[in-house]
């Protein structure tokens, strides 16, 4: 099932790319391919989660990364709105409904076997525990071993010691599975395509601040997300290429949507069908940055590879002090000129949720309302539309008192 | 007894021996309100409910006894904690120790490098120097171990020489008074046990695993029903006291090996390690059935029950999931699902 649905997705967008090519597009068609060239059974497949590590090392290597969190939460069943009846399958096995709804839906996926034959199994520490456990239980049920990237919570010379030498392992283990030596240079080249690519984002980001706001959070988000695992190839770029274009002609021509107030939203969209956005929309309230689509890192040091792709786990804004975290988000909220910001609470986001009085209370000094707006990623019984209707309908009023 | 600075620390892989030598006194940090006024205006009501009761306490000026707090990264929760913490409440010492998750040699040394952070903080703010009382604090601790092992050890026997009240008791007792405190006793339950209670001999036998636990109401309601909690291997149990600091040249590392590779708690990787542990725990303490007391929220717990549920019912021992809100304010229900579980594990009801 989720196979076809992926090929679905592909079969779909081949005559809209061929026919006009966009960013987005091409991000959707290229992650459902990645996603249906997993199941072949002559490509090694490496389960990962793109967003949080540094998929750079991946392409590498002749493997095919599966990015496991997105593949599952982005099924056709979890985007409608019916997430709940395939999570269902993990509640009956003793999967509590305090856990993500991400997470129970990947384990309801590998019940339901409907993943691919993993040859490596890897996620990180970082942004929540809650994928690392998923990871081990998926890689257990195929009997493989799971390889938890664990980076800390600071970054000093003995984390980067540590991380890199973590990446060092992975890397032989890559090349346990392939059969190939490690090529340095081909490591290199990722790094120069992740370099690139970076670059580009950047100058979308920079479009992004035009005002009235010329493209679609939801969009940007889900390229942060899902198109993580396109970081080292040169496709990331050929995506943020077409999108640049998208957002000169638009600005060009001033095709953009009314924008009574802007906000910043963080950290990430919900997957499953919501009325936020049309509600925000109707309200004319643009949503011109979200987190996840910020660059945190530096530029990635080709001479020094390894020790590079840890930095760059290291200074991701989900690890360390929240503070440092709280400070990105108030420079996003000034460099994109909000009128307020909208925190989007998924329950089991413990980590991510106990955070937010402090970013409150940031904001709040700044003059700029922060509404935390209760929902779920992509489990629909815990989403209400009224409720949310009246939650934002409030704050598009605060928005105007201040 | 001299009256000593106070340093409240959470987690099992914090070594005590830190705080010891540099002539402070470790505590063990538990909830200190019995009803949450303040928190709920600072995080949301699906938190764990042991850190809202800590928060809840340092908010409400509870925790003023100590002079300062050592946090660990054990999970999302407690990371944030820290965070809040310092923005909020604040200590005159905090620490985040940073605890690796895996137990490899890199893991080893990055926890080394992480405790000898914590012995320059702890030297630089208190002006003392750890190194040369650290051996005798590793010792002091050692020795701790090795009498909770003769205690343990004694909990094999038919009946067990401790209810396992008293054993919780004794647990709680070690880690929030003073070191050189003697009115615990600890040499006589080790080396001179009194007869056990032969009453018990036919209660059944219950394993308690989980995590954080301070509170004895659950130890007391299978007593009440005719069991004995012979062992409870929780972060504040046997599993705190296993395995010895071993000497070696470089005492930080024998710190950081010992802490990083004593059984594993629900936060680190291998459900299959863990599983190992229940496997022998079962075996070498005749144990007839396993209550497992999670804390409401706790992921790492919400992860393990399913693959501990699924070894249980194929080698047959009876479980018992009972989640709780730290403060076991639930305590009618718990005792009715208590007691239904007994009756099960004593093979009165089919």
């Amino acid at each position: 099932m989720m196979k076809s649905s992926f090929q679905k997705i592909e079969a779909f967008m081949e005559p809209r790319l061929a026919k006009k090519p966009r960013g987005f597009d091409l991000f959707t068609k290229e992650l459902a391919s990645s996603m249906v060239r997993a199941y072949d059974e002559d490509v090694k497949t490496v389960y990962v989660s793109g967003y949080a590590f540094p998929t750079e090392l991946l392409w590498a290597f002749d493997v095919t990364p599966f990015d496991f969190e997105i593949a599952c939460n982005n099924l056709p069943a979890a985007a409608s709105g019916n997430g709940s009846t395939l999570m269902i399958t993990s509640e009956k096995r003793g999967y509590s409904r305090d856990i993500c709804s991400f997470d129970r839906l990947i384990i309801a996926c590998m019940i339901q076997g409907m993943l691919p034959k993993g040859d490596l199994h890897i996620t990180s520490s970082y942004y929540c525990h809650g994928k690392a456990k998923a990871n081990e239980i998926v890689a257990n049920h195929e009997g493989k071993e799971s390889i938890l990237f664990d980076v800390p919570n600071e970054i000093s010379m003995s984390s980067i010691e540590y991380v890199t030498a973590q990446l060092k392992e992975i890397a032989s283990r890559l090349q346990s599975i392939t059969g190939e030596e490690l090529d340095i240079d081909k490591v290199r080249e990722a790094i120069r395509w992740s370099n690139k690519a970076r670059n580009s984002l950047q100058r979308i980001n920079e479009l992004m601040k035009s005002k009235p706001f010329p493209y679609n959070p939801v969009k940007a988000c889900l390229l942060a997300l899902g198109g993580a695992l396109f970081w080292g190839s040169p496709l990331r770029d050929d995506i943020h290429q077409l999108i640049i274009k998208e957002l000169e002609e638009r600005i060009h021509n001033g095709t953009a949507l009314p924008e009574k107030y802007r906000v910043l939203w963080y950290p990430w969209v919900p997957v499953q069908q919501t009325n936020i956005f049309v509600t925000l929309k109707e309200h004319s309230v643009s949503v011109p940055m979200v987190e996840a689509a910020r660059v945190w890192w530096s530029e990635l040091d080709e001479s020094d590879p390894f020790d590079s792709l840890a930095r760059k786990a290291l200074e991701n804004h989900h690890v360390g002090r929240a503070e440092k975290r709280v400070k990105a988000l108030v420079n996003l909220a000034e460099e994109y000129d909000v009128d307020g910001t909208i925190h989007f609470a998924t329950p089991a986001c413990h980590g991510e949720n106990i955070a937010f009085p402090l970013v409150r209370d940031a904001m709040k000094e700044r003059g700029l309302p922060a509404l935390n707006l209760e929902g779920d990623m992509t489990d629909e019984r815990n989403y209400s539309s009224e409720l949310t209707v009246s939650k934002l309908s409030s704050f598009i009023e605060i928005l105007g008192y201040s | 007894m001299e009256d000593k600075k106070r340093i409240g620390w959470f987690c099992s892989y914090v070594p005590e021996e830190l705080i010891i030598a540099s002539g402070l006194e470790p505590v063990r940090l538990k909830g200190q309100v019995k009803e949450l006024r303040k928190v709920d205006s600072y995080v949301f009501s699906n938190i764990c409910p042991y850190l809202k009761n800590i928060l809840d306490s340092g908010l409400r000026n509870r925790l003023e006894h100590l002079d300062g707090i050592i946090f660990t990264n054990s999970c999302d929760g407690m990371r944030k904690l820290y965070d809040l913490w310092t923005r909020y409440v604040q200590t005159p010492f905090t620490f985040m120790l940073e605890v690796p998750k895996n137990r490899d040699k890199y893991g080893i040394r990055y926890f080394s490098d992480q405790l000898q952070a914590l012995q320059k903080g702890l030297e630089k703010t208190y002006d003392v120097d750890i190194s040369p009382k650290l051996q005798s604090a590793i010792s002091l601790m050692n020795n701790r171990r090795v009498m909770f092992g003769k205690i343990f050890e004694g909990q094999k026997e038919f009946p067990p020489r401790l209810k396992g009240s008293e054993l919780f008791s004794l647990c709680q007792e070690e880690m929030s008074s003073p070191k050189d405190d003697e009115t615990l006793k600890l040499e006589d339950l080790a080396f001179k046990p009194r007869p056990s209670d032969s009453s018990n001999a036919d209660n059944a036998r219950i394993l308690v695993m989980g995590n954080t636990l301070d509170n004895p109401t659950l130890f007391d309601l299978v007593e009440n029903a005719k069991g004995s909690v012979i062992i409870f291997d929780t972060c504040k149990g046997l599993k705190h006291y296993s395995d010895l600091v071993e000497a070696g040249p470089d005492k930080i590392e024998s710190l950081a090996r010992r802490y990083l590779l004593k059984p594993p708690c629900p936060r680190m990787p291998g459900f299959d390690l863990r599983i190992e542990r229940l496997k022998e725990l079962i075996q070498n303490y005749s144990i007839g059935g396993i209550i497992y007391s999670n804390l409401k929220y706790c992921d790492y717990s919400l992860f393990e029950i399913p693959q501990i549920e699924q070894f249980l019912q194929e080698n047959q021992v009876p479980l018992l999931v009972l989640e709780n809100d730290y403060l076991l304010t639930d305590v009618e229900r718990l005792k009715i699902r208590v007691e239904a579980f007994l009756e099960i594990v004593r093979g009165d009801v089919l």
